[in-house]
């Protein structure tokens, strides 16, 4: 099988390079059968990548320890569920699975636009050839995970070599999100390469109009509600496993993910712009080339070691390798665009500053601040050891006082940008729209206040958080209640016929409701408290209305593990609330590497979070240590919240027909019934 | 002359009043100080927050500081230990002063030069003409409304 896989990638490697070469070569020529053969060629490199990696997932579930890759990730007590995620969980095998993962958005795009958009498509399937050549030369020639054990004899022939067992998984890997929060990042960085591709391809096309624009527009809110998926779950898995009681830490993998999501995110505001009025072209190219970039550049930040992380699962020397990519992207990119600028150039005018277009260049430059800062407090340590010798961290403190009042901002945007609208917006106009919802964020302000969350910016966040859930309520309102009037529906229904009719829109607010839900669980930061102690059976400690008693510990012996167990009682107010389990698990495989479980009690208002810190040095006794995190839960409501709106957006709007209601008994005399209908426009408020 | 019953009483004031309001205020300290440095197991979290199992260094370095904490030392002073100790990376944030100051200083560069970017992009847009016309690559003039129209029949046709 690891033969199969490795000739299955090698062909590949050659098909890719046939789709890009005969690509340019039917560009140039216009030859249909050059063309067609290209994009046949690119589908075969994808059904190729899939075979090699299907048959990589064979040796895993084969236990083949001939195989370094399955050796270094895997053992023979892994569970099947496990044995799938050690698939992504080294540096070969990862770079395999991120040319699985792009070949699936390749093949269909192939497929779905196989008979359409004839101009554009050979430049689509010149540029994601060439972005798969790039990381099938990785995975035949860097870092193959088709290698084999061997041992030199004495006459210098290479013998094969066969282990009894694995090393085993890497034990931070073993928790059920892992298995679907690294896939879900994946399909988020790998899916921004075809509104890249299309971008290019327009770009080198001179492809009228913003078709591309509508073209890609699905596939970047498919690849945008992937990578939002994927920071969550890991978000929500170093919350989980990593123990020490927050979601977020500014680690540099973690910034890596969002650096394309920021810009991403920019993208998708800013192309309103250029749809409703041929505006930001020059500005949406780039910010989807950039986009691209962030996403290689996330990966060499994440594989080159150049910045330290605590789950920068695979590093090694390739790094080199993708600054090259880095560059002859820019090159590429850059002079696609000095070759072709008069075709981007911007067609109409601004009426008025305050407008809605005003605030989308406003949104953007946040995102765009934003994306430069995290980037540069990333790198800071890179440059300050480069310009003066010493390495300066740059740790959770410098981004939390940089990114608070950049994320407030763009709260406060996503608040004032529906109530603009396009062109220009009046003063009458301002003060309707404006006056309830400042009224509902001064409300959900003093509401906190009172019950006790006194923070400066927390304040600010709840009271922003009011405002913008009001003025999305205001937006299903107005519109629901223009539908009910002239159907008869409730309003509940008409709210939902209004989301229908403009998917795109009203998905859009959801998202922004989601949004809306992080930032009050961001919120709830400022107000954890943590206690950690030594405890001895029955000690017990008080962490707000809480007290927990050490009750016991046992052992629980799993295939691949065997986990110790601290019992801690819960007591709330002086009642018996429930029984905690926070656990420490020794692996098998990796030597006697160790991971944890924490234990959560999650409720709306705040989460008791009991981690088994491990045992004292002097005494052996075990340390407890227990935090109250406030309005946790939130942000994973929140999550859910954003991918349903984008799923939401993601469906096809509901067509609105030109209905002609029953025409009134004729008229005895004059006039004509044909002649006098009664129109009725059941059109929705847009 | 102190009756023993004042000394007893005073001791007992010393000891439940003002010797756990002196650890509070030592604990607090050490949580203060100690969100100012990184834990150097390579966790990349504030020294007061790694707790991550199987953590070499949190340990050891909490004592050092608690130690540091309780015999009076200044922040200055456990800073420069600190760094003397485990060098630069050991800041939680990056100093005020000489090169570091770029990284506190450059999101507001950033910002501001963004900022004159959009100002100067939505002066240029509000001095356009309002009816621009375009010309297409046969030479025929066309209004922003027509365009407009063409780009919501594109919009229309393309929404699948």
């Amino acid at each position: 099988m690891d033969v199969f896989g490795s000739f299955a990638l090698l062909l590949a490697f050659v098909c890719a390079v046939y789709a890009l070469v005969g690509g340019i070569a039917g560009i140039i020529t216009r030859h249909p059968l050059l063309i067609k053969s290209t994009r046949q060629a690119g589908m075969a490199t994808c059904i190729l990548i899939f075979l090699a990696t299907f048959s990589l997932e064979y040796l895993f579930f084969s236990d083949n320890f001939a195989s370094a890759y399955v050796v270094s990730h895997s053992n023979r007590d892994l569970s099947t569920f496990y044995k799938v995620a050690a698939l992504w969980s080294g540096q070969e095998g990862s770079l395999l699975f991120w040319s699985f993962l792009l070949s699936i958005y390749v093949l269909s795009v192939l497929v779905v636009y196989r008979n359409k958009n004839g101009e554009l498509m050979p430049y689509v399937g010149v540029v994601l050839a060439g972005v798969q050549i790039f990381f099938l030369t990785l995975n035949n020639f860097v870092a193959s995970p088709f290698k084999m054990l061997g041992n030199v004899s004495a006459s210098g022939a290479i013998e094969p070599f066969v282990r009894m067992d694995g090393n085993g998984l890497n034990p931070l890997l073993q928790y059920p999100e892992m298995v679907i929060h690294p896939p879900n990042l994946y399909s988020g960085y790998t899916g921004f390469t075809i509104p890249f591709a299309f971008a290019l391809a327009a770009l080198l096309a001179r492809y009228p109009g913003e078709k591309w624009i509508h073209l890609t527009r699905k596939w970047t809110m498919i690849a945008w509600c992937f990578q939002s998926c994927g920071i969550l779950l890991g978000a929500h898995w170093a919350y989980a496993v990593l123990g020490w009681g927050g979601y977020w830490g500014w680690d540099p993998v973690e910034n890596a993910s969002l650096l394309p999501w920021l810009t991403g995110t920019a993208f998708l505001h800013s192309v309103m712009m250029q749809e409703k009025r041929g505006m930001m072209k020059v500005w949406n190219v780039w910010l989807v080339f950039t986009t691209f970039l962030l996403c290689i550049l996330g990966t060499f930040l994440t594989r080159s070691g150049i910045v330290s992380s605590v789950h920068a699962f695979a590093q090694s020397s390739i790094g080199s390798w993708f600054v090259g990519f880095l560059g002859v992207i820019l090159i590429v990119c850059f002079a696609a665009y000095v070759k072709n600028r008069d075709y981007l150039k911007s067609e109409n005018r601004l009426d008025s500053v305050v407008s809605r277009e005003s605030s989308f260049l406003f949104n953007n430059l946040l995102f765009l601040v934003a994306c430069i800062a995290v980037l540069s407090g990333t790198l800071f340590p890179v440059f300050s050891e480069w310009f003066t010798g010493n390495r300066i961290s740059v740790g959770p403190p410098f981004f939390n006082k940089i990114m608070i009042p950049i994320g407030l901002a763009l709260l406060f945007l996503t608040g004032v940008g529906p109530l603009l609208a396009w062109g220009r917006t009046s003063k009458e106009s301002l003060r309707r729209n404006f006056g309830w919802p400042l009224l509902a964020g001064v409300v959900s302000a003093l509401v906190t206040f009172a019950i006790g969350y006194r923070n400066i910016y927390s304040t600010v966040c709840l009271f922003l958080c009011g405002f913008v859930a009001w003025t999305i309520f205001l937006e299903f309102y107005r519109g629901a209640k223009v539908i009910a009037t002239r159907s008869g529906m409730n309003l509940l229904f008409s709210a939902q016929e209004l989301a229908m009719r403009n998917t795109r829109r009203y998905g859009g607010y959801v998202v922004h409701f989601g949004m809306v839900l992080i930032f009050i669980g961001l919120a709830g930061a400022a107000f954890t408290v943590d206690v950690q102690k030594t405890m001895n059976f029955g000690d017990s400690m008080k962490l707000g209305p809480y007290t927990l008693v050490l009750q016991s510990a046992d052992t629980k012996a799993d295939k691949n593990y065997t986990a110790q167990r601290m019992i801690v009682e819960v007591l709330k107010d002086g009642k018996q609330a429930m029984l905690m389990y926070p656990e420490k698990r020794l692996f098998q495989g990796r030597d006697q590497a160790s991971g944890t479980m924490v234990a959560i009690y999650s409720t709306l208002r705040e989460d008791l979070y009991v981690v088994f810190a491990g045992q004292d040095n002097d005494t052996n006794l075990p340390v407890v240590h227990a935090f109250l995190n406030p309005l946790v839960k939130w942000i994973w409501f929140g999550g859910v919240w954003v991918v349903l709106g984008t799923l939401l957006a993601l469906v096809p709007s509901r067509k609105v027909s030109l209905v002609l209601a029953a025409a009134p008994e004729p008229a005895p005399a004059t006039v004509m019934p044909a002649l006098n209908p009664t129109v009725t426009l059941r059109e929705g408020h847009d | 002359m102190i009756s023993r019953r004042s000394a007893l009483a005073l001791t007992l004031v010393f000891v439940f009043g003002i010797v756990p309001i002196l650890a509070q205020q030592r604990s607090d300290r050490v949580k203060t100080v100690g969100s100012r440095f990184l834990c150097m197991c390579n966790c990349n979290q504030v020294l007061t927050q790694c707790n991550h199992v199987g953590c070499t260094m949190s340990t050891s370095m909490l004592k050092e500081l608690g130690e540091w904490v309780a015999r009076g030392d200044s922040d200055a002073a456990i800073t420069a230990a600190f760094v003397k100790e485990y060098g630069t990376t050991v800041y939680a944030e990056p100093p005020r002063s000489g090169f570091s100051l770029l990284a506190w200083s450059m999101p507001a560069v950033y910002f501001l030069f963004g900022a004159i970017l959009v100002i100067f992009v939505i002066r240029k847009w509000r001095s356009r003409p309002a009816n621009v016309l375009h010309t297409t690559p046969g030479g025929v003039a066309v209004s922003s409304e027509a365009l407009d129209r063409a780009r919501a029949q594109a919009a229309r046709e393309t929404d699948d």
